[in-house]
Protein backbone atom coordinates (compact mmCIF):
# COMPACT_ATOMS: atom_id res chain seq x y z
CA UNK A 1 0.00 0.00 0.00
CA UNK A 2 1.65 3.30 -0.62
CA UNK A 3 2.42 5.53 1.81
CA UNK A 4 0.11 8.24 1.32
CA UNK A 5 -0.89 10.74 4.39
CA UNK A 6 -5.00 9.98 2.85
CA UNK A 7 -5.80 7.19 0.56
CA UNK A 8 -9.29 6.56 0.26
CA UNK A 9 -11.17 4.73 -2.65
CA UNK A 10 -15.03 4.79 -2.78
CA UNK A 11 -17.26 2.64 -4.87
CA UNK A 12 -21.03 1.25 -4.16
CA UNK A 13 -19.72 -1.79 -6.02
CA UNK A 14 -16.83 -3.45 -3.14
CA UNK A 15 -15.00 -5.77 -5.44
CA UNK A 16 -14.35 -3.07 -7.85
CA UNK A 17 -13.36 -0.57 -4.73
CA UNK A 18 -11.00 -3.14 -3.88
CA UNK A 19 -9.41 -3.66 -7.47
CA UNK A 20 -9.59 0.00 -8.07
CA UNK A 21 -7.22 0.12 -4.57
CA UNK A 22 -5.16 -1.85 -5.46
CA UNK A 23 -4.86 -0.55 -9.42
CA UNK A 24 -4.40 2.99 -7.99
CA UNK A 25 -1.75 1.72 -5.42
CA UNK A 26 0.08 -0.23 -8.24
CA UNK A 27 0.06 2.83 -10.79
CA UNK A 28 1.52 5.21 -8.37
CA UNK A 29 4.20 2.90 -8.04
CA UNK A 30 4.80 2.25 -11.50
CA UNK A 31 4.87 5.83 -12.15
CA UNK A 32 6.86 7.03 -9.15
CA UNK A 33 4.64 9.08 -7.97
CA UNK A 34 4.21 8.00 -4.35
CA UNK A 35 6.56 10.48 -2.86
CA UNK A 36 4.74 13.31 -5.09
CA UNK A 37 1.47 12.92 -3.80
CA UNK A 38 0.40 13.82 -0.69
CA UNK A 39 -3.60 12.41 -0.26
CA UNK A 40 -5.86 11.34 -2.86
CA UNK A 41 -9.62 10.54 -3.13
CA UNK A 42 -10.94 8.27 -5.17
CA UNK A 43 -14.54 7.87 -6.38
CA UNK A 44 -15.92 5.64 -8.88
CA UNK A 45 -19.45 4.37 -10.02
CA UNK A 46 -19.79 2.58 -13.02
CA UNK A 47 -23.66 2.48 -13.24
CA UNK A 48 -24.17 6.86 -13.58
CA UNK A 49 -20.88 6.41 -15.07
CA UNK A 50 -18.17 8.93 -13.08
CA UNK A 51 -14.79 8.64 -12.42
CA UNK A 52 -13.92 11.37 -10.05
CA UNK A 53 -9.99 11.38 -8.16
CA UNK A 54 -9.24 14.28 -6.01
CA UNK A 55 -6.20 15.20 -4.44
CA UNK A 56 -3.10 17.04 -3.00
CA UNK A 57 0.75 16.78 -4.23
CA UNK A 58 3.24 16.78 -1.58
CA UNK A 59 6.08 19.84 -2.03
CA UNK A 60 7.32 19.94 -5.67
CA UNK A 61 10.67 18.78 -6.69
CA UNK A 62 13.41 20.65 -6.82
CA UNK A 63 15.15 22.02 -9.96
CA UNK A 64 18.36 20.23 -10.82
CA UNK A 65 21.26 21.51 -10.98
CA UNK A 66 25.45 20.81 -12.25
CA UNK A 67 26.00 20.51 -8.41
CA UNK A 68 23.58 17.64 -7.33
CA UNK A 69 25.22 14.91 -10.07
CA UNK A 70 28.81 16.28 -10.76
CA UNK A 71 31.83 17.46 -9.48
CA UNK A 72 33.48 20.54 -10.61
CA UNK A 73 37.53 20.18 -10.46
CA UNK A 74 38.89 23.70 -11.81
CA UNK A 75 41.90 23.58 -13.44
CA UNK A 76 43.92 26.39 -14.91
CA UNK A 77 43.37 25.79 -18.85
CA UNK A 78 40.32 23.40 -18.27
CA UNK A 79 37.49 22.72 -16.23
CA UNK A 80 36.57 18.69 -15.54
CA UNK A 81 33.40 17.72 -15.06
CA UNK A 82 32.94 14.46 -13.28
CA UNK A 83 29.52 12.98 -13.82
CA UNK A 84 28.48 10.60 -10.73
CA UNK A 85 25.02 10.07 -12.28
CA UNK A 86 24.04 9.93 -15.56
CA UNK A 87 20.73 10.75 -15.37
CA UNK A 88 20.75 14.20 -16.23
CA UNK A 89 23.83 13.79 -19.11
CA UNK A 90 21.72 14.65 -22.21
CA UNK A 91 20.26 17.55 -20.87
CA UNK A 92 23.20 18.93 -19.47
CA UNK A 93 25.06 18.51 -23.00
CA UNK A 94 22.41 20.02 -24.72
CA UNK A 95 22.95 23.23 -22.19
CA UNK A 96 26.51 23.17 -22.44
CA UNK A 97 26.49 23.17 -26.27
CA UNK A 98 24.73 26.11 -25.87
CA UNK A 99 26.74 28.01 -23.88
CA UNK A 100 30.45 26.64 -24.49
CA UNK A 101 29.85 25.81 -28.58
CA UNK A 102 29.96 22.10 -29.49
CA UNK A 103 33.71 22.15 -30.18
CA UNK A 104 34.60 23.15 -27.10
CA UNK A 105 32.66 20.21 -25.00
CA UNK A 106 35.22 17.54 -24.87
CA UNK A 107 33.43 13.99 -23.95
CA UNK A 108 36.23 11.88 -23.46
CA UNK A 109 34.67 9.26 -21.62
CA UNK A 110 31.46 8.61 -20.31
CA UNK A 111 31.52 10.10 -16.88
CA UNK A 112 34.02 13.03 -17.78
CA UNK A 113 33.01 16.08 -19.76
CA UNK A 114 36.33 18.93 -20.13
CA UNK A 115 35.39 22.80 -20.82
CA UNK A 116 37.79 25.03 -21.47
CA UNK A 117 38.46 27.21 -19.03
CA UNK A 118 37.97 31.18 -18.29
CA UNK A 119 35.15 31.47 -20.51
CA UNK A 120 32.26 33.39 -19.80
CA UNK A 121 29.68 31.47 -17.25
CA UNK A 122 32.17 29.73 -15.54
CA UNK A 123 31.37 31.13 -12.04
CA UNK A 124 28.03 30.03 -12.12
CA UNK A 125 28.71 26.45 -13.66
CA UNK A 126 27.85 24.64 -10.47
CA UNK A 127 24.66 26.59 -10.30
CA UNK A 128 23.52 26.29 -13.58
CA UNK A 129 20.17 24.62 -14.00
CA UNK A 130 19.75 21.17 -16.15
CA UNK A 131 16.60 19.99 -15.58
CA UNK A 132 13.13 20.83 -13.82
CA UNK A 133 11.33 17.80 -12.93
CA UNK A 134 8.05 20.20 -11.91
CA UNK A 135 7.83 20.70 -15.55
CA UNK A 136 6.78 17.30 -16.19
CA UNK A 137 5.31 16.12 -12.96
CA UNK A 138 2.01 17.60 -14.14
CA UNK A 139 2.03 15.38 -17.10
CA UNK A 140 2.74 12.46 -14.79
CA UNK A 141 0.10 13.29 -12.63
CA UNK A 142 -2.56 13.24 -15.42
CA UNK A 143 -1.13 10.14 -16.90
CA UNK A 144 -1.57 8.05 -13.99
CA UNK A 145 -5.27 9.49 -13.11
CA UNK A 146 -6.06 8.92 -16.92
CA UNK A 147 -4.37 5.45 -16.23
CA UNK A 148 -5.79 4.32 -13.13
CA UNK A 149 -9.53 5.54 -14.36
CA UNK A 150 -11.61 3.21 -16.47
CA UNK A 151 -10.30 2.69 -20.09
CA UNK A 152 -13.93 3.45 -21.44
CA UNK A 153 -14.21 6.63 -19.25
CA UNK A 154 -13.05 9.22 -22.43
CA UNK A 155 -14.85 12.80 -21.31
CA UNK A 156 -12.83 14.53 -19.00
CA UNK A 157 -11.98 17.41 -17.16
CA UNK A 158 -8.36 17.80 -15.35
CA UNK A 159 -7.10 20.36 -13.50
CA UNK A 160 -3.52 20.60 -11.41
CA UNK A 161 -3.01 24.25 -9.99
CA UNK A 162 -1.14 25.09 -6.51
CA UNK A 163 -0.85 21.86 -5.55
CA UNK A 164 -3.85 20.47 -6.38
CA UNK A 165 -5.41 18.33 -8.82
CA UNK A 166 -8.40 16.79 -9.51
CA UNK A 167 -9.75 14.47 -12.94
CA UNK A 168 -13.13 13.77 -13.58
CA UNK A 169 -14.41 11.39 -16.08
CA UNK A 170 -17.02 9.20 -17.93
CA UNK A 171 -18.56 7.53 -20.39
CA UNK A 172 -21.31 10.69 -21.01
CA UNK A 173 -21.38 14.22 -21.35
CA UNK A 174 -20.27 15.55 -18.31
CA UNK A 175 -22.85 17.98 -16.80
CA UNK A 176 -21.84 21.90 -16.46
CA UNK A 177 -21.57 21.64 -12.87
CA UNK A 178 -19.78 18.59 -12.41
CA UNK A 179 -16.88 20.27 -10.09
CA UNK A 180 -19.37 21.46 -8.04
CA UNK A 181 -21.04 18.88 -7.47
CA UNK A 182 -18.78 15.67 -7.29
CA UNK A 183 -14.81 16.86 -7.17
CA UNK A 184 -15.83 19.72 -3.96
CA UNK A 185 -17.37 17.46 -1.72
CA UNK A 186 -14.25 15.36 -1.84
CA UNK A 187 -11.65 18.09 -1.26
CA UNK A 188 -13.93 19.05 1.52
CA UNK A 189 -13.80 15.22 2.34
CA UNK A 190 -9.93 15.97 3.02
CA UNK A 191 -10.18 19.05 4.91
CA UNK A 192 -9.23 21.37 2.18
CA UNK A 193 -11.40 23.66 0.40
CA UNK A 194 -10.77 23.83 -3.75
CA UNK B 1 -7.06 -47.79 -31.82
CA UNK B 2 -3.88 -46.17 -29.81
CA UNK B 3 -5.60 -42.77 -28.04
CA UNK B 4 -3.25 -39.85 -27.99
CA UNK B 5 -2.52 -37.80 -25.26
CA UNK B 6 -0.94 -33.91 -25.77
CA UNK B 7 1.95 -33.86 -23.98
CA UNK B 8 5.00 -31.59 -23.55
CA UNK B 9 8.62 -32.52 -23.73
CA UNK B 10 11.20 -30.26 -21.87
CA UNK B 11 14.69 -30.95 -22.34
CA UNK B 12 18.04 -29.78 -23.91
CA UNK B 13 18.73 -29.26 -27.42
CA UNK B 14 21.69 -32.25 -27.22
CA UNK B 15 20.26 -35.30 -29.05
CA UNK B 16 16.63 -34.13 -28.92
CA UNK B 17 16.22 -35.04 -32.34
CA UNK B 18 16.27 -38.54 -31.08
CA UNK B 19 12.99 -37.59 -29.14
CA UNK B 20 11.61 -36.46 -32.08
CA UNK B 21 12.75 -39.44 -34.36
CA UNK B 22 11.22 -41.55 -31.21
CA UNK B 23 7.50 -40.27 -30.90
CA UNK B 24 7.33 -39.93 -35.13
CA UNK B 25 8.12 -43.81 -34.66
CA UNK B 26 5.46 -44.58 -31.58
CA UNK B 27 3.11 -42.86 -34.41
CA UNK B 28 2.68 -39.62 -32.09
CA UNK B 29 2.76 -36.23 -34.22
CA UNK B 30 4.99 -33.34 -32.78
CA UNK B 31 2.68 -30.20 -33.37
CA UNK B 32 5.25 -27.36 -32.22
CA UNK B 33 8.63 -27.36 -31.54
CA UNK B 34 10.88 -24.17 -29.53
CA UNK B 35 14.35 -23.92 -29.40
CA UNK B 36 15.39 -21.56 -26.49
CA UNK B 37 18.88 -21.39 -26.58
CA UNK B 38 20.18 -24.74 -24.72
CA UNK B 39 16.35 -25.61 -24.44
CA UNK B 40 13.87 -27.61 -26.67
CA UNK B 41 10.19 -28.11 -25.50
CA UNK B 42 8.21 -30.03 -27.67
CA UNK B 43 4.47 -30.12 -28.08
CA UNK B 44 3.39 -33.36 -29.06
CA UNK B 45 0.76 -36.17 -29.41
CA UNK B 46 2.10 -39.53 -27.98
CA UNK B 47 0.40 -43.01 -27.31
CA UNK B 48 -1.05 -42.89 -24.21
CA UNK B 49 0.81 -46.14 -23.44
CA UNK B 50 4.31 -45.06 -24.35
CA UNK B 51 4.72 -42.04 -22.53
CA UNK B 52 6.87 -44.53 -20.00
CA UNK B 53 8.85 -45.34 -22.96
CA UNK B 54 9.34 -41.32 -23.75
CA UNK B 55 10.19 -40.81 -20.39
CA UNK B 56 12.92 -43.80 -19.82
CA UNK B 57 14.73 -42.77 -23.07
CA UNK B 58 14.42 -38.85 -22.15
CA UNK B 59 16.05 -40.03 -18.78
CA UNK B 60 19.55 -39.88 -19.66
CA UNK B 61 19.30 -36.38 -21.90
CA UNK B 62 17.58 -34.79 -18.64
CA UNK B 63 14.53 -34.63 -20.94
CA UNK B 64 10.91 -34.70 -18.59
CA UNK B 65 7.45 -35.54 -20.42
CA UNK B 66 4.16 -33.51 -18.87
CA UNK B 67 0.39 -34.21 -19.58
CA UNK B 68 -0.29 -30.73 -21.58
CA UNK B 69 -3.57 -30.73 -21.39
CA UNK B 70 -4.29 -27.94 -24.40
CA UNK B 71 -1.53 -28.92 -26.77
CA UNK B 72 -3.22 -28.96 -30.30
CA UNK B 73 -6.05 -26.26 -29.58
CA UNK B 74 -5.84 -22.18 -30.59
CA UNK B 75 -7.21 -19.82 -28.20
CA UNK B 76 -7.94 -16.43 -28.56
CA UNK B 77 -7.54 -14.14 -25.88
CA UNK B 78 -9.70 -11.40 -26.16
CA UNK B 79 -9.16 -7.50 -24.47
CA UNK B 80 -10.91 -4.98 -24.64
CA UNK B 81 -8.30 -2.48 -26.45
CA UNK B 82 -4.62 -2.78 -26.30
CA UNK B 83 -4.11 -0.13 -24.15
CA UNK B 84 -1.76 -0.18 -21.30
CA UNK B 85 -5.25 -0.53 -19.12
CA UNK B 86 -5.25 -4.31 -20.32
CA UNK B 87 -1.85 -5.04 -21.62
CA UNK B 88 0.92 -6.55 -20.46
CA UNK B 89 -0.33 -7.64 -17.82
CA UNK B 90 -3.21 -9.90 -17.35
CA UNK B 91 -4.10 -10.53 -21.07
CA UNK B 92 -0.17 -11.00 -21.60
CA UNK B 93 0.55 -13.14 -18.47
CA UNK B 94 -3.04 -15.30 -19.46
CA UNK B 95 -1.57 -15.96 -22.96
CA UNK B 96 1.62 -16.98 -21.65
CA UNK B 97 -0.05 -19.37 -19.01
CA UNK B 98 -2.11 -20.90 -21.59
CA UNK B 99 1.06 -21.43 -23.63
CA UNK B 100 2.59 -23.47 -20.73
CA UNK B 101 0.23 -25.39 -20.63
CA UNK B 102 0.23 -25.97 -24.80
CA UNK B 103 -2.02 -23.99 -26.06
CA UNK B 104 -1.27 -21.23 -29.31
CA UNK B 105 -2.59 -18.55 -28.48
CA UNK B 106 -3.42 -15.36 -30.21
CA UNK B 107 -4.05 -11.72 -28.61
CA UNK B 108 -7.14 -10.04 -30.02
CA UNK B 109 -7.38 -6.21 -28.94
CA UNK B 110 -10.60 -4.92 -29.81
CA UNK B 111 -10.42 -2.16 -31.26
CA UNK B 112 -13.77 -0.45 -29.73
CA UNK B 113 -13.85 -2.89 -26.98
CA UNK B 114 -13.40 -0.51 -24.00
CA UNK B 115 -16.32 0.75 -21.95
CA UNK B 116 -19.34 -0.05 -21.04
CA UNK B 117 -22.17 1.62 -23.28
CA UNK B 118 -19.72 2.14 -26.33
CA UNK B 119 -18.13 -1.10 -26.00
CA UNK B 120 -18.78 -3.03 -30.26
CA UNK B 121 -17.18 -5.71 -31.96
CA UNK B 122 -16.44 -5.07 -35.75
CA UNK B 123 -16.63 -8.25 -38.17
CA UNK B 124 -13.16 -9.35 -38.43
CA UNK B 125 -12.71 -9.24 -35.33
CA UNK B 126 -16.05 -11.82 -34.87
CA UNK B 127 -14.27 -13.71 -37.75
CA UNK B 128 -11.11 -13.53 -35.98
CA UNK B 129 -12.14 -14.50 -33.01
CA UNK B 130 -14.71 -17.52 -34.57
CA UNK B 131 -11.70 -19.01 -36.60
CA UNK B 132 -10.46 -20.44 -32.83
CA UNK B 133 -11.35 -23.15 -30.63
CA UNK B 134 -12.00 -20.81 -27.40
CA UNK B 135 -12.12 -17.25 -26.65
CA UNK B 136 -10.79 -16.21 -23.33
CA UNK B 137 -12.34 -12.52 -22.65
CA UNK B 138 -10.45 -10.86 -20.29
CA UNK B 139 -12.73 -8.55 -18.71
CA UNK B 140 -12.62 -5.47 -15.96
CA UNK B 141 -13.45 -5.08 -12.36
CA UNK B 142 -17.28 -3.55 -12.06
CA UNK B 143 -19.94 -6.33 -12.20
CA UNK B 144 -22.00 -3.50 -13.70
CA UNK B 145 -19.58 -2.94 -16.53
CA UNK B 146 -19.54 -6.33 -17.37
CA UNK B 147 -23.24 -7.03 -17.56
CA UNK B 148 -23.85 -4.41 -20.14
CA UNK B 149 -20.74 -4.59 -21.83
CA UNK B 150 -20.43 -7.99 -22.89
CA UNK B 151 -23.63 -9.09 -24.97
CA UNK B 152 -21.83 -6.30 -27.57
CA UNK B 153 -19.00 -7.83 -27.62
CA UNK B 154 -19.94 -11.26 -27.89
CA UNK B 155 -22.18 -11.06 -30.82
CA UNK B 156 -22.03 -13.64 -33.29
CA UNK B 157 -19.44 -15.48 -31.57
CA UNK B 158 -19.86 -19.00 -31.97
CA UNK B 159 -16.80 -20.67 -30.40
CA UNK B 160 -16.86 -21.52 -26.45
CA UNK B 161 -16.03 -18.56 -24.69
CA UNK B 162 -14.65 -18.39 -21.46
CA UNK B 163 -14.90 -15.14 -19.33
CA UNK B 164 -12.81 -13.64 -16.68
CA UNK B 165 -13.61 -10.68 -14.16
CA UNK B 166 -12.73 -9.35 -10.93
CA UNK B 167 -16.47 -10.22 -9.41
CA UNK B 168 -16.50 -13.92 -8.18
CA UNK B 169 -17.57 -17.03 -10.14
CA UNK B 170 -21.36 -16.80 -9.30
CA UNK B 171 -21.46 -13.13 -9.82
CA UNK B 172 -19.94 -13.46 -13.28
CA UNK B 173 -22.53 -16.74 -13.94
CA UNK B 174 -25.30 -14.20 -12.33
CA UNK B 175 -24.73 -11.10 -14.93
CA UNK B 176 -23.59 -13.06 -18.05
CA UNK B 177 -26.93 -13.75 -20.09
CA UNK B 178 -26.91 -15.95 -21.90
CA UNK B 179 -24.18 -18.33 -20.08
CA UNK B 180 -21.28 -18.53 -21.68
CA UNK B 181 -19.15 -21.96 -20.92
CA UNK B 182 -16.74 -21.21 -18.36
CA UNK B 183 -16.35 -18.35 -15.81
CA UNK B 184 -12.75 -17.52 -13.77
CA UNK B 185 -12.89 -14.90 -11.05
CA UNK B 186 -11.45 -12.81 -9.24
CA UNK B 187 -8.95 -11.83 -12.64
CA UNK B 188 -9.84 -8.11 -13.15
CA UNK B 189 -7.80 -5.19 -14.32
CA UNK B 190 -4.84 -6.18 -12.54
CA UNK B 191 -1.78 -3.60 -13.22
CA UNK B 192 1.35 -5.97 -11.75
CA UNK B 193 2.95 -8.77 -13.12
CA UNK B 194 0.57 -11.99 -11.68
CA UNK B 195 3.23 -13.20 -8.85
CA UNK B 196 1.80 -13.87 -6.17
CA UNK B 197 0.33 -17.80 -5.46
CA UNK B 198 -3.31 -16.71 -5.06
CA UNK B 199 -2.73 -14.83 -8.53
CA UNK B 200 -1.27 -18.06 -10.33
CA UNK B 201 -3.94 -20.16 -8.60
CA UNK B 202 -6.32 -18.30 -11.14
CA UNK B 203 -4.48 -18.74 -13.94
CA UNK B 204 -4.08 -22.28 -12.17
CA UNK B 205 -8.15 -22.60 -12.45
CA UNK B 206 -8.48 -20.70 -15.88
CA UNK B 207 -6.73 -23.56 -17.00
CA UNK B 208 -8.56 -26.24 -15.66
CA UNK B 209 -11.90 -24.58 -16.83
CA UNK B 210 -10.54 -24.02 -20.52
CA UNK B 211 -9.53 -27.84 -20.22
CA UNK B 212 -12.48 -28.51 -19.05
CA UNK B 213 -14.39 -26.54 -21.54
CA UNK B 214 -12.18 -27.93 -24.41
CA UNK B 215 -12.76 -31.61 -23.12
CA UNK B 216 -16.26 -31.41 -23.36
CA UNK B 217 -15.84 -30.40 -26.98
CA UNK B 218 -13.11 -32.95 -27.51
CA UNK B 219 -16.03 -35.61 -26.29
CA UNK B 220 -18.23 -34.17 -28.39
CA UNK B 221 -15.87 -34.64 -31.43
CA UNK B 222 -15.17 -38.34 -30.54
CA UNK B 223 -19.03 -39.65 -30.96
CA UNK B 224 -18.49 -38.15 -34.44
CA UNK B 225 -14.87 -38.17 -35.76
CA UNK B 226 -13.09 -36.22 -37.79
CA UNK B 227 -12.22 -37.44 -41.34
CA UNK B 228 -8.04 -36.90 -39.95
CA UNK B 229 -6.60 -36.35 -37.26
CA UNK B 230 -5.28 -32.65 -37.04
CA UNK B 231 -1.75 -33.32 -36.59
CA UNK B 232 -1.88 -36.09 -38.75
CA UNK B 233 -3.28 -33.68 -41.39
CA UNK B 234 -0.24 -31.03 -40.70
CA UNK B 235 2.48 -33.57 -40.71
CA UNK B 236 0.81 -34.12 -44.40
CA UNK B 237 1.16 -30.67 -45.15
CA UNK B 238 4.89 -30.13 -43.77
CA UNK B 239 6.17 -33.18 -45.84
CA UNK B 240 4.62 -32.64 -48.98
CA UNK B 241 4.73 -28.56 -49.40
CA UNK B 242 7.88 -28.26 -48.85
CA UNK B 243 7.12 -23.84 -48.70
CA UNK B 244 6.34 -24.50 -45.52
CA UNK B 245 9.82 -24.88 -44.45
CA UNK B 246 10.40 -21.71 -45.50
CA UNK B 247 8.10 -19.65 -43.63
CA UNK B 248 9.60 -18.19 -40.67
CA UNK B 249 6.74 -17.98 -38.58
CA UNK B 250 6.45 -19.90 -35.34
CA UNK B 251 4.01 -22.11 -35.85
CA UNK B 252 4.09 -22.29 -40.06
CA UNK B 253 0.58 -24.69 -39.84
CA UNK B 254 -0.99 -24.31 -36.72
CA UNK B 255 -2.89 -27.41 -35.36
CA UNK B 256 -6.53 -27.01 -33.83
CA UNK B 257 -8.99 -29.16 -32.73
CA UNK B 258 -11.08 -29.42 -35.71
CA UNK B 259 -8.66 -27.83 -38.28
CA UNK B 260 -5.44 -25.98 -39.34
CA UNK B 261 -4.06 -22.83 -39.50
CA UNK B 262 -1.62 -22.80 -42.97
CA UNK B 263 0.34 -19.53 -43.21
CA UNK B 264 0.73 -19.51 -46.66
CA UNK B 265 -0.69 -17.01 -48.99
CA UNK B 266 -4.52 -18.45 -49.94
CA UNK B 267 -4.48 -17.40 -53.67
CA UNK B 268 -1.20 -18.64 -54.95
CA UNK B 269 -1.67 -22.27 -52.71
CA UNK B 270 -5.39 -23.12 -51.92
CA UNK B 271 -5.58 -25.33 -54.94
CA UNK B 272 -1.83 -27.12 -54.14
CA UNK B 273 -2.90 -28.20 -50.45
CA UNK B 274 -7.08 -28.87 -51.83
CA UNK B 275 -5.38 -31.37 -54.15
CA UNK B 276 -3.11 -32.73 -51.90
CA UNK B 277 -3.60 -36.62 -51.19
CA UNK B 278 -3.72 -37.87 -47.64
CA UNK B 279 -4.22 -41.50 -48.78
CA UNK B 280 -4.80 -43.07 -51.90
CA UNK B 281 -7.47 -41.48 -53.66
CA UNK B 282 -8.33 -39.50 -51.13
CA UNK B 283 -7.34 -35.18 -51.05
CA UNK B 284 -7.91 -32.75 -48.76
CA UNK B 285 -10.34 -31.54 -50.64
CA UNK B 286 -12.71 -34.33 -50.08
CA UNK B 287 -12.42 -34.14 -46.55
CA UNK B 288 -11.91 -30.47 -45.87
CA UNK B 289 -12.89 -27.27 -46.47
CA UNK B 290 -10.44 -24.89 -47.29
CA UNK B 291 -10.88 -21.38 -47.35
CA UNK B 292 -9.18 -17.97 -47.00
CA UNK B 293 -8.34 -16.95 -43.51
CA UNK B 294 -9.42 -13.66 -41.52
CA UNK B 295 -5.93 -13.24 -40.34
CA UNK B 296 -3.78 -11.79 -42.56
CA UNK B 297 -3.92 -14.09 -46.15
CA UNK B 298 -3.48 -16.93 -44.57
CA UNK B 299 -5.50 -21.00 -45.18
CA UNK B 300 -8.01 -22.06 -42.77
CA UNK B 301 -8.77 -25.89 -43.33
CA UNK B 302 -11.74 -26.95 -41.44
CA UNK B 303 -12.16 -30.64 -41.12
CA UNK B 304 -15.11 -32.68 -41.92
CA UNK B 305 -16.81 -34.93 -39.57
CA UNK B 306 -16.99 -38.91 -40.75
CA UNK B 307 -20.10 -38.41 -40.48
CA UNK B 308 -20.28 -35.99 -43.90
CA UNK B 309 -17.60 -37.53 -46.24
CA UNK B 310 -17.77 -41.11 -45.08
CA UNK B 311 -14.01 -41.26 -44.90
CA UNK B 312 -12.06 -41.81 -42.10
CA UNK B 313 -7.99 -41.58 -42.54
Amino acid sequence: MPPLNYFVVESPDEVGRVAYERVAGDVLQDLDLIKVIDRLHIYVDPKVPIFVAAGLLRHMPREIRVADFANVNRGEKEVVLDISDETYLAPLLQKLWVIYGKEHVDQPDRFTIVLPAGMAGDENLDRLVVADPSETLYKDVIYALQYIAPEGFKVRRQYIREGKFYYVASEDTLPTDIVETAVVPLFEKMGVTL
Amino acid sequence: MTTLVPVTYKGGVYRHDEIMDLIDDLGGYIVQKHVMAQDVVLQSFVPRDDIELIRRIAKPLAGEVVEAPLVGTEIAVVSPSLEIHHLPHISCDIAEYLRRSGAKTNMVGLARGFGKRIANLNDEERDVINEHDLAVYALGNFEECIRKKFPAIRREIDVPIVVTGAPDREALMRVIDPPVEGYVGGIGRIMHRFKRPEELGKLDELVDEVSRVLDARRDALAKDPLSVFPPRLMAIIEEQIHEVSMLTHPTPVTAQMEGLRVKLPYDSYADDVRSLPVAEGVTVGDIADVTPSRMRNYILIRIKPFSETRILV
